[in-house]
C-alpha cells in the first residue's frame, strides 16, 4: 500500500501541479475588455467634412467697453444683478472721477456770467440818467449862445449909429463866436452820449461772451467723457469695474463688456491647411464641449477675408500662436437653451465636392 | 512490455528522480525567465494597452516609442477629426514630471493628460474613489503601485495634497493602471491641468486618440488620416508592436533574457541527457536479455520514448506549476506586478522539453539499437 503510495506520489503531485499552472494561464493574465468613451466625443457630423473649433460670440461681436478718460473710478452705475439685463444705447454704465472738472466748471460758467453781464452794460448804452443833464447843457448853452447873439446884434446897430466904440463891439463878437462853440460842444457831447456804446467794443464783449461759453462747453464735454455709456443697445455680458479702481485708456482688459444676445453667432476656426477644402455652402453644426448630443445647426454669415495667427482661447494674454486659421462666422440657427457666449464648440462643416 | 519500462524507469529511484529534477529545473527556469521577459517588455507599451475606449493613436510621423513623442500643434486635432471614416478624436497627454510631496520628498511621476469633457484614456478601475472625481479642479488619481512608492506603508486616503511644478493637485482616487516599464507612479488629470503644469509649453498634445467609424477598417482610416493630415496614426496593436520593437532593438533586456534561457536550456539539456544516457548504460543488459528474447527494436525504441517522455512529462508539470506558484506568489509585489505565467512560455517550453527530450533519447536509442544481445553473456 505505502509502495503504491510511494510510487504514484511523483506522478500525482506533477498532475496537480500541472493542471494548477493550466488555471493560472487561463487566469492569471487579465484581458482587459474594450470600453466605451464615458461621455460621447463630438464627432464629425458629415461623412466628408472639416471640423474647426468654435467660439459662441454676441451677434456684432462682443464690444469691450473701455474707458477714454484715465483716472480713479467713482461709482459704477450697473450693478453685477444687471448682468445678462438688456440696456439700451446710452444708459450710464460707471463714472471715472470728474470732481476737478465739475469744479473748473463753477470757474468757467462765473467767466461766461461775467462776459455777458459786460456785454449787457455796453448794449444797455446810454445810461438814461445821462441823457436830460446832457440836454440840460445843450439848452443852457444855448440860452447863452442866443443872448450873446442878441448883444451882438444890439451892438452892430449902435456902432452903425456910432454910440458904440469899435473895441467893445470886437469884445461882443468874440464873447458871442465862444458862446457858439460851447453851444456846438454841447450838442455833439449830448449826440455822443446818445449814440450808446461803440461798436467794435460791443463785438470784443460778444467775442469773450463766445470764448466763455465755449470753455463750459468744452469741460461739459469733459465731464461726459468721464461718463461711460452704452454705445449700442445690448447685455452686459460681464462687468470687470469697481469703484475705486484706477482706469486708463491704455488698459488691455474689458471693463464692461457688452453684446446682442438676440442672435448668437460662432466664430470658427479652419487650419491653413484645410482652407482648400473649405466651401461656404456646405452644412454646418456645432456641439458645445461635453454636450455631444446636442447639435447646434448654424447658418453661413461671412468669412472674415484675412487669415490671422490662431489664438488657443486661453483667455491668457500670452496667447499661443502656432499656425494660422482662416476665420468663419456661423449664426445659431435654432434658439437652443445652454449655450453661452465665450462657449467654445466643436464645429463640422460638410464638404461636397461640386 | 511497457509496464517492464516503467518499472525499469522507477526502479533507480535516484537515476529516476535526477532525470525529472533536471527537466523541472529547466522548464522552471526557462518558462519564468521567459514570461518575465515578456512582462517586462509588456510593461513598456502598459500606457498603451490601458486607453481601452479608443482604438486608433495619431502622433507625429517620427515616433518611435510611447515615451517619445513630440506635442504636437493643437489644429491637428481638428484635422484629424476632418478625416473621412473618424469617429471621433480627442486630445492626449503624455509626459514625465516631477512631484513634490508634502514633507519635501519628490517623486518622478508619468502624466497623462485626458481630454476634459469625455475622459477618454482614464483608468476604468477604481480603486478608491471614483472616476467622476476627475472632473473636479486640481483633481489626479495615482496608479495603487504609484500610491505604495509615493507614501510607503500608508493607508489608502484620498484628498492628499502635493505639488506639481509649483501647482498644488489633490489626489482625487486610486485606480489601477498596468505597471509601467519605469515602475513610476501613473498620475492622470485632464488636460486643462496640464496647461497648468506647463505654462509656457506652446503645444501639450502629442497624441489624438481616435476611433474609426463602426464598420471602417481601421488601418484603412489610419492611411487616410496619414494622407491627409501626414502624421502617423497607428492602431492599439500597431503601436503596442512598435514600441516593444524599439525596446527590444534599443535595449539589452532580450540579450539578458536570451542568455538565461538558453543556459536553462543546456544545462537542463545536459543533465537530463547524461542522466538517461547513464541510466540506459546501466540497463543495457536487460536491454540486451529483451533483444536475446527477441523483442523488435521498434519495441525497444518505443519502450525508451514511453522512459523519456514520462520523465519529461512529469518534469514539465512540475516546471510549469511552480512556475505558476512563483507567479501566484510574486504577483503581489509592486515590481512584479502584472507578470506571470505566459501562453507563448508554456508552449515554448514545451517544445523546448520536448527538443532536450528527444536529443537525449536519441543518444540512447543509438547504444542500445546498436546493441548485440550476446553482450548480456559477457562478463
Amino acid at each position: 500500500m505505502t509502495k503504491t503510495v510511494r510510487t504514484l506520489f511523483l506522478p500525482t503531485l506533477a498532475m496537480g501541479l500541472f493542471v494548477f499552472s493550466i488555471y493560472h494561464l487561463l487566469f492569471a493574465a487579465e484581458k482587459l475588455p474594450k470600453e466605451d468613451p464615458l461621455l460621447e466625443p463630438p464627432r464629425q457630423s458629415f461623412a466628408l467634412g472639416i471640423s474647426g473649433t468654435g467660439l459662441v460670440e454676441a451677434r456684432a461681436e462682443n464690444i469691450s467697453l473701455g474707458t477714454a478718460v484715465a483716472g480713479v473710478v467713482l461709482e459704477v452705475c450697473v450693478t453685477s444683478d444687471q448682468l445678462g439685463q438688456r440696456v439700451t444705447a446710452g444708459t450710464p454704465l460707471f463714472r471715472v472721477d470728474d470732481r476737478h472738472l465739475k469744479a473748473q466748471l463753477r470757474t468757467h460758467h462765473a467767466n461766461l456770467s461775467l462776459a455777458e453781464a459786460q456785454l449787457e452794460r455796453l448794449e444797455a448804452m446810454p445810461r438814461p440818467e445821462d441823457v436830460p443833464p446832457s440836454e440840460a447843457k445843450v439848452k443852457v448853452a444855448e440860452a447863452n449862445r442866443t443872448r450873446l447873439k442878441d448883444q451882438l446884434e444890439r451892438g452892430e446897430q449902435l456902432l452903425g449909429k456910432k454910440m458904440m466904440v469899435e473895441e467893445e463891439f470886437t469884445s461882443r463878437r468874440f464873447t458871442f463866436l465862444a458862446a457858439d462853440q460851447q453851444w456846438q460842444q454841447a450838442q455833439a457831447e449830448d449826440a455822443l452820449l446818445k449814440a450808446g456804446s461803440w461798436k467794435p467794443d460791443k463785438t470784443v464783449a460778444r467775442a469773450s461772451v463766445d470764448a466763455a461759453k465755449a470753455n463750459v462747453a468744452n469741460l461739459e464735454t469733459e465731464i461726459d467723457r468721464c461718463l461711460v455709456r452704452a454705445p449700442v443697445d445690448g447685455q452686459i455680458l460681464k462687468i470687470d469695474v469697481r469703484p475705486g479702481e484706477y482706469v486708463n485708456a491704455a488698459a488691455a482688459k474689458a471693463l464692461i463688456l457688452l453684446g446682442d444676445l438676440e442672435r448668437l453667432r460662432v466664430r470658427v476656426d479652419i487650419d491653413e491647411q484645410d482652407i482648400a477644402r473649405f466651401k461656404p455652402t456646405g452644412r454646418v453644426t456645432a456641439t458645445p464641449r461635453g454636450a455631444t448630443g446636442q447639435l447646434l445647426n448654424l447658418k453661413f454669415v461671412r468669412v472674415e477675408p484675412y487669415v490671422i495667427p490662431k489664438k488657443a482661447f486661453t483667455g491668457d494674454n500670452t496667447e499661443r500662436i502656432d499656425t494660422r486659421v482662416l476665420q468663419v462666422l456661423y449664426e445659431i440657427d435654432d434658439d437652443q437653451p445652454g449655450v453661452y457666449v465665450g462657449q467654445q464648440v466643436d464645429v463640422s462643416i460638410e464638404q461636397n465636392n461640386d | 512490455m511497457n509496464w517492464l519500462a516503467l518499472r525499469m524507469l522507477t526502479g533507480d529511484r535516484s537515476k529516476y528522480l535526477s532525470l525529472i529534477l533536471s527537466i523541472t529545473f529547466a522548464t522552471l527556469l526557462m518558462s519564468q525567465q521567459v514570461s518575465i521577459f515578456m512582462g517586462i517588455v509588456t510593461r513598456s507599451a502598459s500606457q498603451i494597452l490601458d486607453v481601452r475606449d479608443a482604438e486608433l493613436w495619431v502622433m507625429d510621423n517620427k515616433v518611435r516609442y510611447i515615451d517619445e513623442a513630440p506635442y504636437l500643434p493643437s489644429n491637428s486635432l481638428q484635422r484629424v477629426r476632418g478625416v473621412p471614416g473618424v469617429e471621433w478624436a480627442v486630445r492626449y497627454h503624455k509626459s514625465n514630471m516631477t512631484a513634490r510631496l508634502p514633507d519635501g520628498n519628490f517623486r518622478n511621476v508619468i502624466v497623462l493628460g485626458v481630454d476634459d469633457a469625455t475622459l477618454v484614456g482614464s483608468p476604468r478601475r477604481m480603486v478608491v474613489g471614483e472616476l467622476n472625481s476627475l472632473r473636479l479642479p486640481n483633481a489626479v488619481f495615482i496608479d495603487k503601485a504609484g500610491y505604495e512608492y509615493m507614501w510607503p506603508g500608508e493607508p489608502f486616503q484620498i484628498g492628499r495634497e502635493f505639488h506639481l511644478n509649483d501647482r498644488r493637485v489633490f489626489l482625487a482616487g486610486i485606480c489601477k493602471a498596468s505597471a509601467p516599464f519605469t515602475t513610476l507612479p501613473v498620475m492622470y488629470t485632464r488636460f486643462s491641468e496640464v496647461e497648468r503644469f506647463l505654462p509656457s509649453n506652446r503645444n501639450l498634445m502629442n497624441y489624438i486618440l481616435a476611433k474609426p467609424l463602426v464598420g471602417s477598417d481601421a488601418l484603412e482610416v489610419c492611411r487616410a488620416i496619414e494622407e491627409q493630415s501626414g502624421l502617423m496614426a497607428l492602431t492599439r496593436d500597431g503601436f503596442f508592436w512598435r514600441t516593444i520593437s524599439y525596446f527590444m532593438r534599443s535595449t539589452g533586456i532580450p540579450i539578458n533574457f536570451g542568455i538565461t534561457i538558453a543556459l536553462g536550456f543546456i544545462v537542463g539539456a545536459a543533465v537530463a541527457g547524461q542522466t538517461f544516457y547513464l541510466f540506459t548504460l546501466e540497463n543495457l543488459k536487460q536491454f540486451g536479455a529483451l533483444k536475446a528474447m527477441g523483442v523488435t527494436n521498434i519495441r525497444l525504441i518505443g519502450m525508451i520514448l514511453l522512459q523519456a517522455s514520462v520523465v519529461s512529462g512529469m518534469g514539465y508539470g512540475l516546471g510549469m506549476g511552480m512556475t505558476a506558484l512563483f507567479f501566484t506568489f510574486t504577483n503581489r509585489i509592486a515590481p512584479m506586478a502584472g507578470i506571470h505565467l505566459t501562453t507563448i512560455a508554456a508552449t515554448g517550453v514545451g517544445l523546448a522539453v520536448l527538443m532536450i527530450i528527444l536529443l537525449t533519447s536519441l543518444f540512447s536509442l543509438r547504444k542500445v539499437l546498436f546493441l548485440e544481445p550476446a553482450v548480456v553473456f559477457r562478463g
